[in-house]
């Protein structure tokens, strides 16, 4: 079982932007719209010639606790046990869009022709993965910022990164660790800008009302059938069942 | 059975109530299984897993599910369509309730199936039980909150099945499932005590033998819709 994971050193990040754009062609991304980014720190000019910028490409980050998987009532985005990557099962979903307001990293977007969440899937469903080639954004990085690979495999770039360097991860706020499989070698920034996770009213209201409401109802029109039945079978009126074999020969 | 029989339901009728309760249970069961997120799911996570292998993939779950619902709603539309006189007085028979009298029966009948007799002598109650109509108080509850619910779930259900197709705001969809689930499962609670008392108890037995045959004894018909009865009989007279 393979556990993908990207591992970035935002540290030589040009701010280029090829990333974005293979990514746009490779998977026809809908103009407007990306399944990738690279945030930069706000410069501060009063440095004069020692000002700096920091760069840093992100996307979905395949998190280990995926809240937008959580808040799917039908399983329609999923995290494949196969490799780690969150899919979107297109023909499952709904269009709720409960997962593009869950994710706090705001990974995912409505797809304006298909109308389901799209977001990066480490260019699985292009079919790159199968023939052993990189996610396009990995491939064309031109100073390999973006490392790709297995962390389950001991040998994987990303898993030697890791065992080498420290890293960081961007974490959402308010207290929800998603687990992001997204780290960034030594430091990054920003690192404020992901939200909070944020269940949708409208799955919040079925989880903690709806739910219930509906168990307490058939559970109690369930008890209530149980006590007829029991009633029927110990307790059988006497007279109603004389008077019912009993009618036809009466009229 | 050589008790005179009184015609009660047609045979489209008969068939519309089967059809109905097919979609029913064959929806009940693929919409169960779509939920497959265990915090919402209220039997748990293996009945999703389960109709997910029968069917193979929950797509396909969820195109039975779209089309079987779609195929039970214009059956519906064309019924009203086509039947407008008969569906105008069956609304007029199911949502005509006399309030007093209705909830003594409510009231007298929860007692009666609990409690029997006894139950009713405890709490004072004479064991007659005020005269129904085509239908009593509790079918006639029941029908509304199938004509009501039913609407609502085709409204809803097409919303969502629309979501992908024309909808550029996904708040429609999000919320129509949480009413769709809602609907569904405070009109399954009054189905529990609809089969119970059609299929089980003893005292419908009649009632039920009719969705197969189209009529009631006239004994039954006398005892449990003594309005309905004597209406009939009036009929009779008027044509004999």
């Amino acid at each position: 079982m393979k556990k993908y994971a990207m591992v970035i050193d935002s540290s030589v990040c040009i701010d280029c932007k090829a990333c974005m754009a293979s990514c746009k062609v490779q998977n026809n991304v809908p103009r407007g719209y990306w399944r990738n980014w690279i945030k930069h720190t706000i410069p501060d000019f009063s440095k004069g010639p020692l000002t700096r910028t920091h760069f840093q490409p992100g996307g979905c980050m395949q998190c280990d606790n995926p809240t937008c998987v959580q808040a799917c009532p039908s399983g329609a985005t999923y995290k494949d046990p196969q490799n780690g990557i969150v899919h979107v099962n297109e023909a499952l979903c709904i269009g709720c869009g409960n997962c593009i307001k869950a994710c706090p990293y705001d990974a995912r977007f409505r797809h304006p022709d298909k109308r389901v969440p799209d977001k990066c899937d480490f260019c699985f469903s292009s079919g790159r993965l199968e023939r052993g080639l990189l996610p396009a954004c990995v491939d064309t990085c031109p100073t390999k910022a973006r490392v790709f690979g297995d962390l389950s495999d001991p040998d994987s770039d990303v898993s030697r990164l890791l065992r080498d360097k420290p890293a960081v991860r961007v974490l959402a706020k308010g207290g929800i660790d998603t687990k992001p499989n997204m780290y960034y070698v030594a430091a990054t920034a920003p690192t404020d800008w992901a939200g909070e996770v944020e269940f949708p009213g409208a799955f919040t209201v079925m989880a903690t009302l709806v739910n219930p409401v509906v168990k307490v109802a058939v559970g109690l029109s369930a008890l209530g059938v149980a006590v007829m039945w029991a009633k029927q079978i110990f307790s059988p009126d006497k007279e109603e069942s004389e008077h019912e074999s009993s009618a036809p020969g009466k009229d | 059975m050589n008790e005179r029989m009184i015609h009660r339901h047609t045979r489209l009728s008969i068939f519309m109530h089967w059809f109905n309760a097919f979609c029913w249970f064959a929806l009940l069961l693929t919409g169960l299984g779509l939920i497959k997120n265990e915090q919402l799911n209220p039997v748990g996570a293996w009945f999703p897993s389960l109709m997910r292998s029968l069917f193979g993939g929950g797509e396909n779950l969820l195109m039975v599910h779209q089309y079987l619902g779609l195929i039970w709603a214009g059956a519906f539309l064309a019924y009203v369509l086509f039947k407008r006189r008969e569906t105008w007085a069956f609304l007029k028979e199911v949502f005509t309730v006399s309030p007093a009298s209705d909830m003594l029966w409510l009231v007298k009948m929860n007692l009666k199936m609990t409690m029997g007799r006894k139950g009713l002598q405890r709490f004072g109650l004479t064991p007659d039980m005020p005269p129904q109509g085509f239908y009593n108080f509790g079918q006639k509850l029941f029908a509304q909150a199938s004509v009501v619910g039913g609407v609502v779930i085709v409204v809803t259900g097409l919303v969502m099945f629309f979501s992908t197709i024309s909808m550029d705001n996904p708040g429609p969809a999000a919320w129509s499932r949480v009413i769709h689930y809602l609907t569904v499962g405070v009109v399954f609670a009054g189905l529990l005590v609809h089969i119970f008392m059609a299929a089980i108890s003893r005292e419908e037995r009649p009632a039920f033998m009719s969705m197969f045959t189209g009529n009631v004894s006239e004994h039954y018909a006398r005892h449990h819709h003594p309005l309905w009865h004597a209406q009939v009989a009036t009929e009779k007279d008027k044509d004999d």
